[in-house]
């Protein structure tokens, strides 16, 4: 039996590995079900392909348009200008949020302008940023700037001004001194806060950015999906569309995980 | 509330002198010719063109016709995503149906399918409206879903104890216990919300502010896009504040409101 | 060490009053009323008082949390006018950093002192023995049960080796059984690590089984009211419980504390 130990093991993990895959299989059959009533659609003719194309002219679209190196241009335009704006907002709004909260004249000076900011729907900054820079990366960067901006003070202010003022008092009682304290502490205990704040922010920064490249096309996969639309390559239309919501999709989920890993400690035993 | 503290009354000094001194700096820096007046056009001509605009009444159907669209959009999707929500939560085939799509369509840029919309449902209203509803559709239902499926076992059961039916039980405890996360639900969709009427107005035209806003920029019509911009602002706040109030509202045993 | 050994804390005259600006006292809640109070040197003193007497109020002024408004407080360092790791305090609900580990929270207090990798860690790691948490150096709080986050968050204390330890009700969260233990194991730690200690609480044989002299607090506003001896000698256990005078001095503070919870809730009718 000790020999044979092994085996057994070895037959439960494949078990294992199959009752996982059983699981997904039944978690995502909703999924599969959709797909089909969507190729169905097209092929009973209840829907017209022009309308509605069906999966194997998509995902042929898609490959056309990956060996072509159209889509992997566009997307590199596109998801380096809401990486810029991004990682702006988040360096910049983490800072002016933590001073907010700290700083009670900072906090006085900057309220008004959040309080106006903040209500407001930014795809209406895009005619502003054509204005001020142009029709090039700058006024699409700055753009999803200041719309990922906002969230990000907010949810960093409000993180750092709920931090437990026990917390704070037994730091500066171990010696910390202000800096320490601002850096030690509260920086981590709103770190929650901040990065739910950043989560938003990274969907803000692909609506902006889908949004300003269709409004205003030059390059981009915004203006790629127009451009196929408006020459009437619908199968290759919804390919690009799909690639923008699946990117959006992969970036939230990478983006949860860190999440997850970075805040390990807060998992309860 | 009713007793002003000086720091209090000290800071709303201050922040009106920062708002003053904003826009004070704002109207010399073009009228003193530091910023070319294209760039920034003096704030007085803006408040002029708004003025106009007002008086013409051309603002007010504008401002009407994007919140028609905005709000239209954003109660389909309300009253379609709390139900779907809440069934999830309490049925499991339901659940087992919608939690996979939802989940992939939640991070989604919903924005992206504009063209699918407008390929489907040409470009008026219609379109815009479904467009908005799709938007604002999944941040409502996850949060129902997530608000309704934590809710704590102790109320539900001394409702049971009390003898509450099914049918009472959804209506007197569920969604009073789910509320907060319904209208979390709906406070992070209104804004999306917005954006998303903003944007199918400058990409299908059709009047309204954004349609208006992108004409004006096409025609380089400075002052027309910075007047665009404060209404949207104002729109934008009113709104937004008037889903806030609602909030407090409806939410006066919560001890959220305790504290003010 | 020479003449002024005697003292380990001394509080002149100590008013205190919560909201509003300093010096109108009357229009704000009076929370100490000229409050004189003389620690002595590595003594384990108790505050006792019913709940809203200001004994935590007083512990904060004491630990420079909160600035003295009226009167002084000073120690054998002069007077208190900040937080500092000569003062060291454990709060009732612990108030350890959640994203540090167990070992990571001990060394904080250490390294702001400025000494060495290594020997923050050989402290730590004495101090973590101490508390009997060996084995739990990596473990976050939140993994943690009350009474082991307790004994973290005083192991995190003691490391720095503070003049003054202040508690502020730390075994206060705890459950009866691991109070027990905490109390014998505090009493213990002391021994052999004497100290000044100001221990707050408002379980009168707690106060009775720890402190070698216990003040009862009056009412809001708090002061002094009774100063009493236990004389109960240094070594303090199982058998404590059931000596004579432990017994004697439970029931007649007990009814000098009731006294002082009636007036209490009179005064908030």
């Amino acid at each position: 039996m000790a020999g044979g130990g092994i085996r057994p093991l070895a037959g439960e993990q494949e078990r294992g590995s199959l009752v996982v895959m059983v699981a997904l299989c039944v978690r995502y059959l909703p999924v599969l079900i959709m797909l089909a009533l969507w190729e169905l659609a097209g092929r009973s003719g209840l829907v017209s392909q022009q309308m509605l194309p069906g999966i194997g002219a998509i995902a042929s679209a898609f490959l056309d348009l990956l060996s072509s190196g159209e889509l992997i241009m566009n997307a590199w335009r596109s998801l380096s200008r809401a990486a810029a704006g991004l990682g702006l907002a988040v360096m910049i709004g983490m800072t002016v949020g933590l001073l907010m909260a700290t700083r009670p004249l900072f906090r006085t000076l900057i309220n008004p302008l959040v309080r106006i900011l903040y209500p407001m729907p930014k795809s209406a900054l895009i005619p502003l940023v054509m204005i001020w820079f142009g029709l090039g990366d700058a006024s699409k960067i700055f753009l999803i700037f200041l719309g990922c901006l906002l969230p990000v003070i907010v949810s960093a202010y409000n993180g750092a001004r709920g931090v437990n003022p026990f917390l704070i008092w037994s730091a500066t009682s171990l010696g910390a001194s202000q800096d320490e304290v601002l850096r030690e502490i509260i920086l981590p205990a709103a770190l929650p806060d901040i990065l739910a704040g950043c989560r938003t922010a990274l969907a803000f920064s692909f609506i902006l950015m889908v949004s300003s490249e269709f409004v205003i096309a030059k390059d981009g996969l915004g203006f790629l999906i127009g451009s196929l639309g408006d020459g009437g390559n619908y199968p290759a239309m919804f390919a690009v569309i799909l690639t923008v919501a699946g990117t959006g999709f992969v970036a939230d989920r990478l983006f949860g995980s860190f999440v997850s890993h970075r805040l390990r400690w807060k998992e309860q035993a | 509330m009713s007793t002003l503290s000086p720091a209090y009354n000290r800071d709303r000094l201050l922040q009106a002198l920062v708002l003053a001194g904003l826009a004070l700096v704002w109207e010399a820096s073009s009228r003193a010719g530091w910023v070319h007046p294209f760039l920034l056009p003096p704030l007085s001509d803006v408040l002029t063109r708004l003025l106009t605009d007002m008086q013409s009444g051309a603002v007010f159907v504008d401002l009407a016709l994007t919140l028609y669209r905005a709000l239209t959009g954003f109660a389909i999707a309300a009253v379609l995503a709390v139900p779907l929500g809440i069934l999830m939560a309490r049925r499991r085939g339901v659940q087992w149906f919608f939690d996979p799509l939802i989940s992939i369509g939640f991070p989604m840029p919903k924005i992206a399918f504009v063209p699918i919309f407008i390929l489907w449902f040409d470009i008026y209203d219609t379109s815009k409206v479904i467009m908005i509803t799709f938007s604002c559709f999944f941040p409502i239902v996850t949060a129902t879903y997530s608000g309704t499926s934590h809710i704590d076992k102790w109320p539900l059961w001394s409702a049971r104890a009390l003898g509450a039916s099914e049918g009472e039980l959804l209506r007197e405890i569920i969604l009073p216990l789910a509320s907060p996360s319904i209208l979390t639900g709906l406070q992070i969709a209104l804004p999306v919300g917005m954006i998303t009427t903003i944007v199918t107005e400058m990409l299908m035209g059709g009047s309204g502010v954004g349609g208006a806003m992108i004409a004006a920029g096409r025609f380089a019509d400075s002052v027309g896009v910075f007047a665009g911009i404060i209404e949207i602002a104002i729109l934008g706040m009113v709104v937004i504040r008037g889903l806030d109030w609602l909030r407090a509202r409806m939410l006066v045993w919560h001890p959220e409101n305790r504290a003010h | 060490m020479g003449m002024a050994t005697d003292f380990g804390i001394k509080i002149e005259g100590v008013s205190h009053a919560y909201g509003g600006g300093q010096g109108q006292l009357g229009t704000n809640t009076l929370a100490l009323k000229q409050t004189d109070l003389l620690i002595r040197h590595h003594e384990f003193h108790a505050l006792l008082g019913p709940s809203g007497c200001g004994k935590s109020t007083l512990l904060y002024l004491i630990g420079g949390f909160i600035p003295v408004q009226t009167g002084s407080i000073s120690t054998q360092k002069g007077p208190v006018t900040a937080p500092g790791p000569d003062r060291s305090i454990v709060f009732q609900n612990f108030a350890l950093f959640p994203w540090k580990t167990v070992l990571e929270n001990v060394m904080y207090g250490l390294q702001k002192k400025g000494l060495p990798e290594v020997e923050c860690r050989d402290i730590a790691q004495a101090h973590i023995k101490l508390v009997q948490l060996g084995g739990f150096e990596q473990a976050y709080p939140s993994q943690l049960s009350g009474g082991m986050q307790q004994r973290a968050a005083i192991a995190r204390t003691l490391a720095v080796d503070p003049d003054i330890l202040l508690m502020d009700e730390p075994f206060g969260a705890l459950d009866a059984q691991t109070r027990r233990v905490m109390q014998e194991e505090l009493r213990m730690i002391w021994k052999k690590r004497p100290k000044t200690v100001v221990f707050v609480t408002h379980d009168v044989h707690e106060a009775v089984f720890l402190a070698d002299r216990i003040s009862i607090m009056s009412a809001r506003p708090g002061r002094i009211e009774h100063q009493i001896d236990t004389g109960l000698g240094p070594e303090r256990d199982e058998s404590t419980l059931t000596d004579r005078r432990f017994v004697e001095l439970g029931e007649q503070i007990w009814r000098l504390v009731r006294e002082q919870a009636v007036l209490a809730s009179r005064g908030g009718l």
